[in-house]
């Protein structure tokens, strides 16, 4: 099984425009075993997207590694996928042209490519907006679409930096159910970057609670929670990982 | 609702003409300085009947449509390197921001020493105005696109040239159609500008003709055509523009 994922004393300071050094992101260490969901949660600031830039190869490390499948990450590639908070949609594709854009890194006949994208449309319930672009798309499709075309390009890791953020609360559990749905059936190695303490325990194995200045993880919380799951089911071992977070987060 | 703003439209010019016949028709007005516009209609159909209106209207729409041509390939071009490659845009970026501010009237009487009264120094003013604008702009949107399309693009598995075209291009699209819409407008009033000071035809020229015999209802003419050329040219414009970015911006 590929998707595992090293993070050793991964580190990263830039200088701001006034030339001085600025730590977005002290050193800390984290593994990802292939296959598993995981999600980081911690107050603004604390360097959990950077982290996430980091791993997804946007911004380069200053210090320590990262490995995917024992391969050090050094630049963006579509072994690490990524769908980002702001959907990042080409608006000059139509829905099935953003994800025949994922599927051009395979080497495929166009009708082939075609067929493949309406296939990973379908998957999130959008087959019969393919042709529609994303400016006339509804927030929560074009999430959904955002995540059928990450994951049209096949990676091993697939990187979500608050995909669900900007979304209304209703719109948000139906996508998370989706995510759900969707994950359980391929099992790609998520890690996964949220404000919201539901979203963490619905749908990851492991929460790592992470603290601001410096940034580390201060707790990590095994959810055993059997799967098929579903965002309706809440149970007592639920309701006590949320008060241990709660806390936390507070004194964080 | 097209059919009321053309309506509309029709009402306010034929209000205005109105207003403008009557002025001169109880001496409000001097018309051998601002002739009515029956006088006007009747300099442009004996223009018209000189052959002079139309073959006019093709010189200086030619030389509009080569001067365009020319610089917008080139503005666009131009912008698409200083704004992608480093080195290039350090390189160019100075300079003209330095030639920016010159306006292109000032360029035709260099360009008559240079390419003589014919039509080479028509073309270099008019291309080189277009150039500035259409360069400016193209610089401008594609050293802005957003970054999250680059990274997206890239963690897509896009190479350089895919990431170019299906990418950048678009991204800046917008930026670029704006600036040959600039463009467009500013090839006409440097035509103009070329025309008035060393030609032998053309809609700039026959104003500059008219004011040799106090013919300001051939001036007028002259006039009326620029404005309803530029109109029209602009009208296109927005047209082809919604073709070709169709999308949403948001």
């Amino acid at each position: 099984m590929t998707g595992a994922v090293a993070i050793e004393q991964a580190a990263v300071t830039f200088r701001d425009r006034a030339g001085r050094r600025v730590q977005a992101l002290a050193p800390i260490s984290l593994d990802l075993a292939p296959g598993s969901f995981t999600a980081i949660i911690g107050p603004s600031g604390c360097g959990k997207s950077t982290l996430l830039n980091a791993v997804a190869g946007f911004v380069p490390l200053t210090g320590g590694r990262i490995l995917v499948d024992g391969v050090p990450v050094t630049g963006p590639t579509p072994e690490i996928g990524v769908v980002f908070q702001q959907y990042a949609l080409f608006p000059w594709f139509t829905a099935r042209g953003n994800v025949e854009f994922a599927l051009r890194r395979f080497p495929m006949a166009a009708a082939a490519r075609r067929a493949a994208a309406m296939a990973a449309l379908e998957e999130v319930g959008l087959a019969d907006r393919a042709h529609a672009y994303p400016g006339q798309l509804s927030g929560g499709m074009r999430q959904r679409v955002a995540l059928a075309r990450t994951l049209a390009a096949r990676p091993r890791v697939l990187l979500m930096d608050e995909p669900f953020g900007a979304l209304d609360a209703q719109t948000r559990l139906a996508m998370q159910e989706l995510l759900l749905r969707v994950w359980e059936h391929r099992r790609t190695t998520v890690l996964f970057i949220t404000h919201d303490i539901d979203e963490a325990l619905v749908l990851s194995d492991v929460v790592q609670v992470m603290s601001s200045a410096p940034g580390r993880f201060i707790d990590r919380i095994d959810v055993t929670r059997p799967r098929p799951r579903s965002v309706e089911q809440v149970d007592a071992g639920y309701l006590a990982h949320r008060t241990r977070m709660l806390r936390l987060l507070r004194h964080s | 609702m097209a059919g009321v703003k053309l309506l509309r439209g029709a009402a306010s010019l034929g209000a205005v003409l109105l207003l403008w016949s009557l002025a001169g028709h109880f001496a409000l007005i001097n018309t051998d300085l601002v002739p009515t516009p029956e006088m006007v209609w009747s300099a442009g159909v004996e223009l018209y009947h000189d052959g002079l209106l139309l073959s006019d209207l093709a010189i200086s729409a030619r030389r509009a449509a080569v001067g365009f041509t020319l610089g917008a390939g080139l503005g666009v071009g131009c912008g698409l390197l200083t704004a992608r490659i480093r080195w290039i845009g350090h390189a160019l970026h100075p300079i003209l921001n330095l030639l920016r501010p010159i306006p292109a009237i000032a360029l035709v009487p260099l360009a008559i020493v240079w390419f003589g009264i014919g039509e080479p120094s028509k073309t270099f003013v008019i291309s080189y105005t277009v150039f500035l604008a259409v360069w400016l702009n193209t610089d401008h949107g594609a050293s802005h696109v957003a970054q999250t399309y680059v990274r997206a693009s890239r963690s897509l598995g896009a190479g350089q040239w895919r990431e170019f075209f299906a990418v950048i291009l678009p991204a800046c699209a917008p930026h670029i159609v704006s600036g040959l819409r600039l463009g467009a407008a500013l090839a006409f009033l440097s035509l103009v500008a070329a025309e008035l000071t060393g030609a032998s035809a053309g809609i700039g020229y026959r104003i500059q003709e008219a004011r040799q015999f106090l013919r300001t209802d051939r001036m007028f003419v002259g006039l009326v055509e620029l404005g309803v050329l530029g109109a029209l040219l602009d009208a296109g414009f927005v047209q082809i523009s919604r073709r070709l970015v169709h999308w949403d911006q948001a």
